[in-house]
């Protein structure tokens, strides 16, 4: 140790060790949740985010044109089967309009209040994202919503496919989308989604952590008598004001018995695609009255 | 002179906007959840050798602070402190005038080798991350250091003909 010192100068080992107990100090206070952020962040991730904009859209549009070319031949099949979708679609819309105006006749009948009523009318705004961060441990997107555009921390955050992640922080013009394939049971920030199946409402577990060798997600508290299987479709429940209802979290690909015996833990396969990132979906909740 | 810094800093902010703009585009979609390409830090090594390894500790810092902010999912100040303390001790060990080709690809080798493993080291120490340090190794270590080498080897020429003109006029300025 003597001789380190000597190799240094004990000055410079000073230095360097007061800025390493900074740095940790640093850290510890921004591990947790904060409630803003202060203005010489917003105004660096609105100024980065503002030249990523210009950068991101051209470079997926080049990159586009070359897979579309790639996946020419798989057009055809792909059109078959939305044909077949958007059939069984309009069947189905017949059905739903009939069934939703019932619904709202009950619950007019039963005098639900406002509030009540607009639970579930959930608005989904378009968010373009702008770029993706390069470390796979603390995996998050910047997307081009903020504050001005209503975008609150907490928010879910949904691709075409499936439930991508959660806003984590906001600045005026843009925001950083922390992903589900960061979620940890041990984190404090993250929080466990209350999840069911989509054709059985009796399932229920909590999706709270991700497993990064076998890209699963894993549901956890799951009864011993829940008739969960594989290939059901995982949604959240929404009971909780932390998650909407409804959004596709994946499909489960096993249930094992969890460690501790009593419960089981599904593994889920989650459907969003985490690559290739382009168009996502914000989910607003209609405003809780105060 | 001055102009010529300018240029650096002016391209390293543009190599940081390609990092998490471009880059994953040109990466086939299968890799992209496994590289993490960090093109600035390579950058930062080769002006910690060819120039002055304050100057990289800084710009480290500076750089390190930006990508924190930017992308702030859990915390700031992991990249800040890795970057500014990993790119300062490659250039503290390595102290060598005119370094040839190979030295400083070993540099980058263990640089890269250096920045990952105590990016990870953190994150455990905090523990957000529950893969064991093998499984890291094997699936973004490694590969990232094979994109860090390559990457390396195309900007060796350019980059060190622009540090070493840059460092010999800072020698003449200080004779004069």
């Amino acid at each position: 140790m003597l001789k380190l010192f000597k190799l240094l100068g004990n000055k410079r080992l000073f230095v360097i060790l007061i800025a390493l107990v900074m740095f940790i100090a640093l850290m510890g206070f921004t591990l947790g949740p904060r409630a803003s952020l202060s203005w010489p962040e917003k105004f660096m991730r609105d100024t980065v985010g503002f030249v990523q904009n210009i950068f991101y859209k051209p470079a997926g549009y080049v990159a586009g044109l070359f897979k579309d070319i790639g996946n020419m031949r798989e057009i055809y099949e792909e059109n078959e089967n939305l044909k077949i979708a958007l059939a069984q679609y309009t069947r189905e819309k017949a059905t739903y309009n009939f069934i939703e105006e019932e619904n709202k006749k009950l619950q007019e009948a039963l005098k639900f209040t406002e509030a009540q009523m607009q639970k579930y009318n959930y608005s989904y705004h378009i968010a373009q994202v702008i770029s993706v961060n390069s470390d796979p441990v603390n995996q998050s997107l910047v997307i081009d919503l903020g504050e001005r555009d209503g975008v609150k921390v907490g928010q879910s955050v949904i691709s075409v496919k499936g439930m991508v992640g959660v806003v984590s922080h906001v600045s005026n013009f843009t925001s950083t989308v922390k992903l589900i394939t960061s979620m940890d049971a041990k984190d404090p920030n993250s929080n466990g989604i209350a999840a069911t199946s989509m054709d059985n409402h009796q399932t229920f577990g909590i999706v709270e952590s991700y497993d990064e060798a076998s890209k699963m997600l894993l549901m956890n508290q799951i009864k011993e008598d829940d008739p969960i299987k594989k290939g059901d479709m995982i949604v959240s429940l929404g009971d909780t004001d932390k998650y909407p209802r409804g959004l596709i979290i994946g499909k489960v690909k096993s249930v094992e018995e969890s460690k501790f015996g009593k419960t089981r833990t599904a593994m889920i396969q989650p459907e969003a695609e985490f690559q290739d990132w382009k168009l996502l979906f914000v989910v607003f909740t209609p405003e809780a009255p105060k | 002179m001055t102009i010529r810094k300018q240029v650096l800093l002016l391209l390293l902010f543009l190599l940081f906007i390609m990092e998490g703009t471009i880059v994953p585009w040109i990466l086939p979609s299968s890799w992209q959840n496994v590289l993490m390409p960090n093109l600035v830090f390579i950058v930062l090594l080769f002006v910690s050798i060819y120039h002055n390894r304050h100057t990289a500790l800084v710009l480290g810092i500076i750089f390190g602070m930006l990508h924190d902010v930017v992308f702030y999912g859990e915390m700031i100040g992991p990249f800040s402190l890795v970057m500014g303390f990993s790119t300062y001790i490659m250039g503290f060990i390595f102290r060598v005038r005119r370094a040839p080709m190979p030295l400083m690809m070993t540099v980058v080798i263990l640089g890269s080798l250096l920045f990952d493993s105590m990016l990870y080291a953190i994150y455990r120490l905090f523990s957000l991350t529950q893969v064991t340090y093998d499984w890291n190794l094997l699936h973004h270590i490694l590969p990232n250091l094979v994109l860090h080498f390559v990457f390396g080897l195309i900007i060796y020429v350019p980059l060190r003909k622009q540090l070493e003109k840059i460092a010999s006029r800072e020698r003449k300025e200080k004779a004069a």
